[in-house]
């Protein structure tokens, strides 16, 4: 028994404790990314009101996704823009202003 | 001055919410606090037999809260331990009879009448878990040293934190000999995890199983490593909260203190 755990050490072998806190934080992380549809809807929804007050913009080619790779994660909007709003943009800003 | 409410929670069932609650509830009623252990598990009750208490049920939680008996008829004495009582659960109930507003106004209650209120939560994140948290001042959040049951606590942790709870933690069921091979988490590998503090190190303890077949406390056996790691765990929660964590002893041998060390030059060899 106690020869094998030197044996262990020796090849370098790693400890299931190890692989266990790895596994554990790695989880954690992804459990913390995870995003429902109906958060993603709503975003998107928002995010459309947000911008169509300064762009004109085709509301159903706009794609908002969420792309993860090994070391990261990443919010990805996607949209054609038909025209800038220049004159509403400056009404829509007066209109906070006032 | 009004008595905290203390939740015992983990999210994942099993871990030992339910000896924890019964062990620290004694052992501050043996420092000589007042203290209401309730059971919120409803439809599943299982405090009354682990306090041994289980033939004295007249009423529950239930009829309290629906008014059909009064606060000092449903808190039972326990039959060793002065000032401590249990608020058994109903079994024949649904799990949602209770409302989170019920459990505002039962513990508005308690808080008067005892020092400590324990609740024992049920497992999961359900109706349970929500009456429970929706009136404690503080939580316990257990956890054992698996990788699910850390998850799970990690959850838990989270739901808290949005209700502007910092929990603390209680590692329970913890083999020195194994976290000594590598082979099971530290306590330092969880609180490194999930970042929280570190209330009480419970050790895998076969008197524990002992004590939940008689029915007789945990904490007045002075042989058992858990029943004194629960006396702990209430000094810490009775005004000594620098108590320190401690360690688990492993008795070290010549081999196993030179293959540390070969292993410690490994690691840094990388
Ligand atoms: N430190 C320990 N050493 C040995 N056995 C333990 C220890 N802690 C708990 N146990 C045992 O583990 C089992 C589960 O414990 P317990 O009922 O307290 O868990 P729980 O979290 O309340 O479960 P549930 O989620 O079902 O309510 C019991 O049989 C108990 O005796
Ligand atoms: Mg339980």
């Amino acid at each position: 028994m106690r020869l094998n755990d030197l044996l262990k050490k020796l090849v370098n072998k790693q400890d299931s404790r190890e692989v266990a806190k790895k596994r554990l934080k790695f989880a954690l992380v992804y459990d913390k990314l995870e995003v429902s549809d109906t958060m993603l809807d709503n975003l998107q929804s928002e995010l459309m009101e947000v911008i169509s007050r300064y762009f004109e913009i085709d509301q159903n080619a706009m794609n908002l996704d969420i792309q993860r790779s090994d070391d990261y994660s990443a919010l990805v909007l996607n949209t054609p823009i038909l025209s800038a709003r220049h004159q509403n943009h400056a009404q829509a800003a007066q209109g906070h202003a006032g | 001055m009004e008595g905290k409410v203390i939740v015992m929670t983990s999210g994942k069932g099993g871990v030992g919410k339910t000896t924890v609650t019964a062990s620290v509830g004694a052992a501050l009623a043996l420092q000589g606090k007042r203290v209401a252990i309730v059971d919120m598990d409803i439809g599943l009750r299982n405090l009354d037999v682990v306090m041994g208490l289980e033939n004295r049920i007249v009423f529950n939680v239930v009829d309290l809260i629906q008014g059909r008996c009064k606060l000092k008829q449903a808190a039972i004495k326990d039959r060793r331990i002065d000032n401590l009582f249990l608020i058994p659960a109903s079994q024949s109930d649904d799990k949602d009879v209770i409302k989170p507003e019920n459990m505002v106004w039962l513990t508005n209650k308690l808080r008067k009448e005892y020092d400590f209120t324990l609740l024992d939560c049920p497992a999961g994140i359900e109706h349970g878990f929500k009456n429970s948290i929706a009136a404690a001042d503080e939580a316990i959040v257990i956890c054992t040293p698996d990788v699910s049951a850390v998850r799970d606590a990690d959850r838990v942790i989270g739901l808290l934190y949005a209700r502007s709870i910092t929990p603390k933690l209680v590692v329970n069921r913890i083999s020195p000999k194994m976290v000594e091979n590598g082979d099971m988490l530290s306590h330092d590998d969880i609180v490194d995890v999930l970042s929280i503090d570190l209330v009480g190190l419970v050790e895998m303890d076969d008197q524990v199983v002992v004590s939940s077949n008689t029915g007789v406390p945990l904490v007045t056996n002075r042989e058992s490593k858990a029943g004194m790691a629960f006396q702990r765990i209430a000094m810490r929660l009775n005004g000594q909260p620098d108590l320190p964590i401690e360690n688990p002893m492993v008795q070290r041998g010549f081999w196993r203190t030179i293959g540390k060390k070969l292993g410690r030059r490994n690691k840094d060899a990388k």
